[in-house]
Order: structure tokens, then C-alpha cells, then sequence
């Protein structure tokens, strides 16, 4: 065992080497506990939530996907709704630098009309020690507050080539992040009808807001993993429906134009015009003045909060209907057989119900006179006499309240008002409201459901709902709802005998409302406002009902002018705005003249 | 036996050496193999659901102009601009006296207009790719071990 001492023996190799393997195994056994002792902290120690989000938030994405809004088209595929896409411009901060920042701040300064100041100080803040890494930029409005710098394509286009020019500032940390946004092509028309759309995606009023989950469809939540990557086809969110409207463009641009020429001459307030198919309920047009475009809602939406005004007039403005009503309350006369045409009444220009004295409109007694005549001149007295003493309050108010009068059309429009009726149950009813009601007065009603009701008397005592969808189209299917009909308030002949009377009345009263060839039936009205202290003495609401062709009306138009200067009258103003409408309607319905002009043969 | 070992160590101890290095690099080889097989699996995978996601951009994008593009047409062809460019050519609205109606025989009125299905309608997820994109490594292993036992 003796030698060289630099050389070690077989045993002293044999320690060493033992010795070696020992301490690597050691080193190895330490790595490997503190490997071990570290996943347990990191999947079970205290900070074993925040690890577990930090891997989550980088192994992979989880948005939420909503579906295009479905479209909205008018009888004949004419677009009235779309989507359009916007921009919001969106920055990621991490990828901010000083000189970006301030080129950032300079570039949409300048293309967008905006502070400067405001945007640098955006792209300044310390966002990111509230934990926020990207940020949305934001305008100040001054009516609105604080909203999202959106931005059409064009204005987008320019941003896109400015970021792909490498010689162009540098906006590195910008982005362009596209949204959906509502677009409606033909500007203010139909615009109450279809209501708006909010930046949101939300509707409101009109289709849009009664409408709103059909047409937004679901939103989905999409879950995508980098760790381990994901390859999956996802299936799209659940689209929302596209709505056929019973709206003829055609039609509601006549009525449009119609109605914003008569409001230009008779310098009126504001104003409505309603078609409808007395057949089947189905709105043709609904227009309304002011007009509303829903592209550009929001000073729309600030004038009518601050004005106090309908946001749809046509279901939501309720008005003392006046002369119209008086179809309503003759109708009743009729049906339950308490008068007939020519029965004669003897006015004296003054009768009494419930101790307060009622007056013709122009205060005048016009003597004995038909039921045709009462209808004709309008006389106050005469239906005040028929609802006091032929029909009496029990059977009156269960005749309006047939016709609907004070309850809800249920037509397919956000944000319909149901009117106001006191009927003798009512605690501050009294028996001369039986006299003013018979005229008009003292009653609320929408036009949607005075033309309702008046189109039963036009569809042979059958009242129809009235509603603006003809067409639902949907993944599974295309729906089609049928008519519903809401009653039938008076009997067919009442409601032949009343277009007959109201036929003869009109071509007496105004030939204002006429059309060559056509036989209508129509009424005028001119009510008195209600105020505080009593009715205004200065404006009224001027307004006619008429339907036609006759013997099978196609349609009723219901025309209201709300103060209009140049004329109290609806036989003034009023009338022929009807006449109007009705002598393009008969063109663009295609419905041939009923008397005077025979039908050529062809074919 | 252990006296055998130790006198083999002691003739010959590479011997022994080279049998538990070739066993751990037999070991290491196999785990680099799964190991650069998953790699590729989920490079592939990782490129395929890049693909995918162009393709969907590129979707979006499609209907996004398609949708720009149908709304310039309804802007163009709105009853308003209609109007005015019949009236630019000298056309005025027709009147009930301008009309002459002809009663044809066997005149079949046309069916209204129909509205279109919605746009984005729901897409089957399965089907449009390969299971070579979707399942995992494990996955395809439990596959073929079962082919491999329905095989026999």
C-alpha cells in the first residue's frame, strides 16, 4: 500500500469519488427542494390566487362577441336601418414614448379638430398606476360630458396610412379598434318610427327599442388559450332578426313632404300624419314633425327632454281630439239603433248637460237638422243632445271603451301612452263631462289609437290592431304575424251608415278633402288646448280623419297640426293636407277610380 | 451477483459507466423525441389558429363592406334622391288624373319582398377542420392506442 504519495489508492479513489457523487446528489436534492417547496407556494401558499391569474391572463383571451344588429327594410326592401362601423382609437400605454405622445396628441389635434391639451393630457395621465394598460380616448362634449372620440372610415383610412407610413409620425402605441354603429340611409325618414340606437347598441323608442333583443340578437363569450394554442372554428353569437316594416317608404315620403309643406304654411307647432290599412292594421306611414334623425339623435334628444315633448308623437302625444271624436260617439249613436241618419234635431244652439251649458262651435243655432247635418256643420249641441239623452253615459263610455278609448293599441312602437278616459266610475267624473266627451273634449287620445278606433268604423265595425312589422326574419325562420283584431264596437251596417253619412258630410262640409274619382269619408276636428287656467283662448289643434276609396277603404289617414297660425281650422289646414296625401296614395297603392273614370280593357 | 458487478467494475468500469450513460441518453433521446413532436404539434397548431384568426379578420372585414357597400346603395336609391332625380330629368309625381288603369286577364300580382336571412346566421364548429388541429397530444395517443386494440 506504499508509493507515491501524489497518487491515491484504490480505496482513497473509491472515498473521493463517493464523496463527489455525494455533494452533486446534495446539490441536486437541495435544487430539487427548492423547486418543490417553490410549487407549493406558487399552487397553494397565499399568493397562489394571484400566480393562478397571471398564468390565466397569459394563456390565452376571453371576449365577449355580439352579433350585428339585424336590418330593417320597408314593405318593398327598401334599407331603412343598417350597420356602419366606427372607430374608437384606443392606446396601449406600454407601447408609449415621449415623442409619440406628443405626435399622437398633434396628429388627432389636427385631423379631428380637437384640444390638443386635452388629448396629451389623456396620453400623460398615470393610467397605469390604477392598473390600466390601454385606454380609450375621449372627447369633451358640452352638452354630453365625457364621450369616446368615434370615427367614421374615411377619418380612419388616414390614421391607417399614417401608422403604415414608416416616414409618418410616430403613433406607435395607437390603435384602431372597430365597433358596430347604426346607420340609417335614408336620414329623417320614418325616424320616430324606427327610434335610435345608443353607442351602446342599445335601442330606444320606435322598432328599435320595442324590438331591441329580437333585433341585437346574444352576445357570446369567446375563450381563446396561447397555452396550449387553440385552433377552434367558434361558432358566431346568435344573430339578430331582420324586420320587414308594413312602412312604404314611398308613402311616408309623400306624407313626410305633405306634412312639413303644411307645416311651413300654417306655421304650426309641430305635427303628425298616420296611414293605415283599416283591413289589417298595417301602418303605411307614420310621420311626424319635428323629424327626427336617428343618425344624429343625441341634440334631438336634449331638445325633446328640454321641451318636455313626445319622443314618439304618434303613440306617446295625447291630445283632446275634438270634432274627429265625433265619429266615435255618432258610431255609438248608430249602432245601438238610438238614432238613424235622418232623424232631425232641433238646434238651438245651446243645450245643458249636468248643469254646464254647451255651444257650437261658432255659437251660432243652426236649427233643425239630420244626423247628416250635425256630422256635416259639426255641431257640439247635437252630440252633446245624442250622448246625453239618446245613448246615455252607461252605453256612451261601454261604446268608447270598446273602441279602445283610454287603453293601450298595443301597436308594436316603444313607449306608447294610453290616453286619458273618465268614465262615470271615475271619481272626479260628472255628468257634463258625458256632454264634452260626446264632442271631444274632456277625453285624451293618441292619433295611433283614434285612427284605430275611427278604422274600425272604416272596416266595417272590425277594429284591427295596428302595428308597423309585416316580416320577421330570423335564423330558424321567417315569421309572419297574422292581424289581430281587438274587437268589433259597432255593427257592420252602423259602420256602413256612418262612411255613408260622413261621405255625403264631407263633400258638403269641404271640398278641401276631396278627390276626383275617389269617394271618402272623412270628419275635420278643431279642439282647444287645455291648460292650467282653463282652455288656451289662442291655439288650437287642428286635424282631420278621413278613409277611402269607398265602398272598400284601402286606407285611413289621420292628419293633426298642433297650433297652427294661419288658421284654427282643421277644415282650413288640415283638410287639405288629406287631400294631399290621398291624391298620391291612390297613385302609389295603384287603386283605379271608383266613380266617373270607367277601367279600360287590356290584356 | 453483487460480488459478479463488482468485479466487473473492477475489470472493466466503463463498461458498467457506458450501460447507465446509453440508458439515460436512450431515456433522454425518447423525451426529446415526444418532446420535438409536441413542439411541432403545437407549432402547427399555434400557425393553424393564426390562419384561422386572419381568416376571421378577413371575414369581418368582408362583411363589414358589405355592409358599407349596401348602405351607399340605399343611399343612393332613397325614395328622396329618387325624387329628386326625376324631377332633375323633368319627371313630376303622377296625379289619379294621369293614370289609366288596364284590367289584364290572368294578372298574377308579384309576391312582396322577402326579407333576407340575418347575416352571421350560426356556423357549425365541427366539420371544418381536421382532428390533426383539435386534439391534444394525449388525445391522439388514447386514439391510436384504441386503434391499435381494434386492429387486433
Amino acid at each position: 500500500m506504499t508509493g507515491d504519495p501524489g497518487v491515491l489508492s484504490g480505496a482513497e479513489g473509491q472515498g473521493l469519488q463517493r464523496g463527489r457523487v455525494l455533494s452533486v446528489m446534495v446539490a441536486m436534492g437541495l435544487v430539487a427542494s427548492g423547486l418543490v417547496v417553490q410549487l407549493i407556494r406558487v399552487q397553494f401558499g397565499p399568493y397562489a390566487p394571484v400566480f393562478d391569474a397571471r398564468a390565466r391572463a397569459g394563456a390565452g383571451t376571453r371576449e365577449r362577441v355580439s352579433p350585428a344588429r339585424g336590418l330593417i327594410f320597408d314593405r318593398d326592401g327598401v334599407l331603412l336601418a343598417t350597420n356602419g362601423t366606427m372607430y374608437y382609437l384606443e392606446v396601449e400605454l406600454r407601447q408609449l414614448n415621449d415623442g409619440s405622445r406628443r405626435e399622437i396628441a398633434s396628429v388627432l389635434s389636427k385631423l379631428l379638430v380637437l384640444p390638443m391639451e386635452d388629448l396629451y393630457a389623456q396620453l400623460t395621465h398615470d393610467w397605469t398606476a390604477k392598473g390600466q394598460y390601454r385606454i380609450r380616448l375621449t372627447r369633451d362634449d358640452p352638452r354630453l360630458g365625457r364621450l369616446p372620440i368615434r370615427l367614421e372610415a374615411t377619418a380612419a383610412n388616414v390614421l391607417r396610412e399614417f401608422l403604415a407610413d414608416p416616414l409618418a409620425p410616430d403613433l406607435s402605441g395607437l390603435d384602431l379598434v372597430p365597433t358596430s354603429s347604426r346607420h340609417y340611409p335614408n336620414g329623417t325618414l320614418a325616424g320616430h318610427v324606427l327610434g335610435i340606437v345608443n353607442q351602446e347598441g342599445e335601442g330606444f323608442f320606435g322598432v328599435e327599442g320595442y324590438y331591441d333583443d329580437w333585433l341585437s340578437g346574444k352576445s357570446i363569450v369567446v375563450e381563446r388559450t396561447f397555452i396550449p394554442p387553440d385552433a377552434r372554428l367558434e361558432p358566431d353569437p346568435p344573430a339578430g332578426v331582420n324586420l320587414v316594416l308594413t312602412i312604404d317608404a314611398d308613402i311616408q315620403n309623400v306624407a313626410e313632404i305633405a306634412l312639413s309643406e303644411a307645416i311651413e304654411e300654417s306655421e304650426a307647432e309641430s305635427g303628425q300624419i298616420i296611414v293605415m290599412d283599416p283591413r289589417n292594421g298595417e301602418i303605411l306611414a307614420m310621420a311626424a314633425w319635428p323629424t327626427l334623425d336617428p343618425n344624429d339623435y343625441e341634440p334631438w334628444l336634449v331638445q325633446a327632454e328640454a321641451d318636455d315633448s313626445a319622443i314618439t308623437p304618434a303613440v306617446a302625444a295625447q291630445y283632446e281630439p275634438g270634432s274627429t271624436f265625433k265619429i266615435l260617439t255618432m258610431a255609438a249613436a248608430l249602432s245601438s239603433g238610438a238614432v238613424q241618419p235622418l232623424d232631425v234635431f232641433v238646434d238651438t244652439g245651446v243645450i245643458e248637460v249636468g248643469g254646464v251649458p254647451i255651444r257650437n262651435w261658432d255659437y251660432g243655432a243652426w236649427g233643425p237638422q239630420t244626423m247628416i247635418g250635425c256630422m256635416r256643420y259639426s255641431l257640439n249641441v247635437c252630440l252633446a243632445y245624442v250622448a246625453s239623452q239618446k245613448l246615455g253615459a252607461s252605453s256612451f263610455y261601454s261604446y268608447l271603451t270598446e273602441f279602445g278609448i283610454g287603453q293601450l293599441t298595443g301597436v308594436d312602437l316603444a313607449g306608447e301612452v294610453a290616453g286619458q278616459l273618465r268614465t262615470p266610475r271615475h271619481p272626479e267624473w260628472t255628468e257634463s263631462d258625458l256632454g264634452t266627451n260626446a264632442f271631444g273634449q274632456g277625453v285624451s287620445v293618441t292619433p295611433i289609437q283614434l285612427v284605430t278606433a275611427a278604422a274600425a268604423v272604416a272596416n266595417g265595425g272590425v277594429m284591427v290592431q295596428p302595428h308597423v312589422v309585416r316580416e320577421v326574419a330570423s335564423p330558424q325562420g321567417v315569421y309572419r304575424p297574422k292581424p289581430v283584431v281587438l274587437g268589433r264596437p259597432v255593427t257592420p251596417e252602423a259602420a256602413e251608415t256612418l262612411t255613408q253619412m260622413l261621405v255625403e258630410s264631407l263633400e258638403g262640409e269641404t271640398r278641401r278633402a276631396t278627390v276626383g274619382g275617389y269617394r271618402l269619408a272623412g270628419k275635420t276636428g278643431t279642439a282647444q288646448i287645455p291648460g292650467e287656467k282653463g282652455y288656451d283662448p289662442k291655439w288650437t289643434i287642428a286635424s282631420f280623419i278621413g278613409w277611402g276609396p269607398i265602398p272598400d277603404p284601402h286606407f285611413i289617414v289621420l292628419v293633426r297640426l298642433d297650433k297652427p297660425r294661419s288658421s284654427p281650422w282643421g277644415s282650413v289646414v288640415a283638410a287639405p293636407v288629406f287631400q294631399e296625401v290621398v291624391e298620391r296614395l291612390v297613385v302609389l297603392l295603384e287603386l283605379p277610380p271608383t266613380q266617373g273614370v270607367p277601367l279600360a280593357s287590356g290584356g | 451477483m453483487r460480488n459478479a458487478r463488482t468485479q466487473a467494475f473492477r475489470q472493466a468500469p466503463w463498461r458498467i459507466l457506458r450501460q447507465s450513460a446509453g440508458s439515460t441518453l436512450l431515456g433522454l433521446v425518447a423525451l426529446l423525441l415526444v418532446a420535438g413532436m409536441y413542439l411541432a404539434v403545437s407549432a402547427r397548431l399555434a400557425a393553424a389558429g393564426r390562419v384561422l384568426l386572419d381568416l376571421e379578420d378577413r371575414r369581418a372585414e368582408l362583411i363589414r363592406e358589405t355592409t358599407r357597400l349596401g348602405a351607399q346603395l340605399a343611399d343612393l336609391t332613397s325614395p328622396e334622391r329618387m325624387v329628386e332625380r326625376a324631377a332633375s330629368m323633368g319627371f313630376r309625381p303622377a296625379h289619379p288624373k294621369d293614370t289609366e288603369y288596364i284590367v289584364i286577364e290572368g294578372y298574377v300580382e308579384p309576391e312582396g319582398f322577402r326579407a333576407p336571412p340575418p347575416i352571421g346566421s350560426p356556423v357549425q364548429p365541427s366539420g371544418g377542420l381536421s382532428p390533426a388541429y383539435t386534439e391534444t397530444l394525449a388525445e391522439w395517443v388514447i386514439r391510436v392506442v384504441a386503434q391499435l386494440r381494434g386492429g387486433r
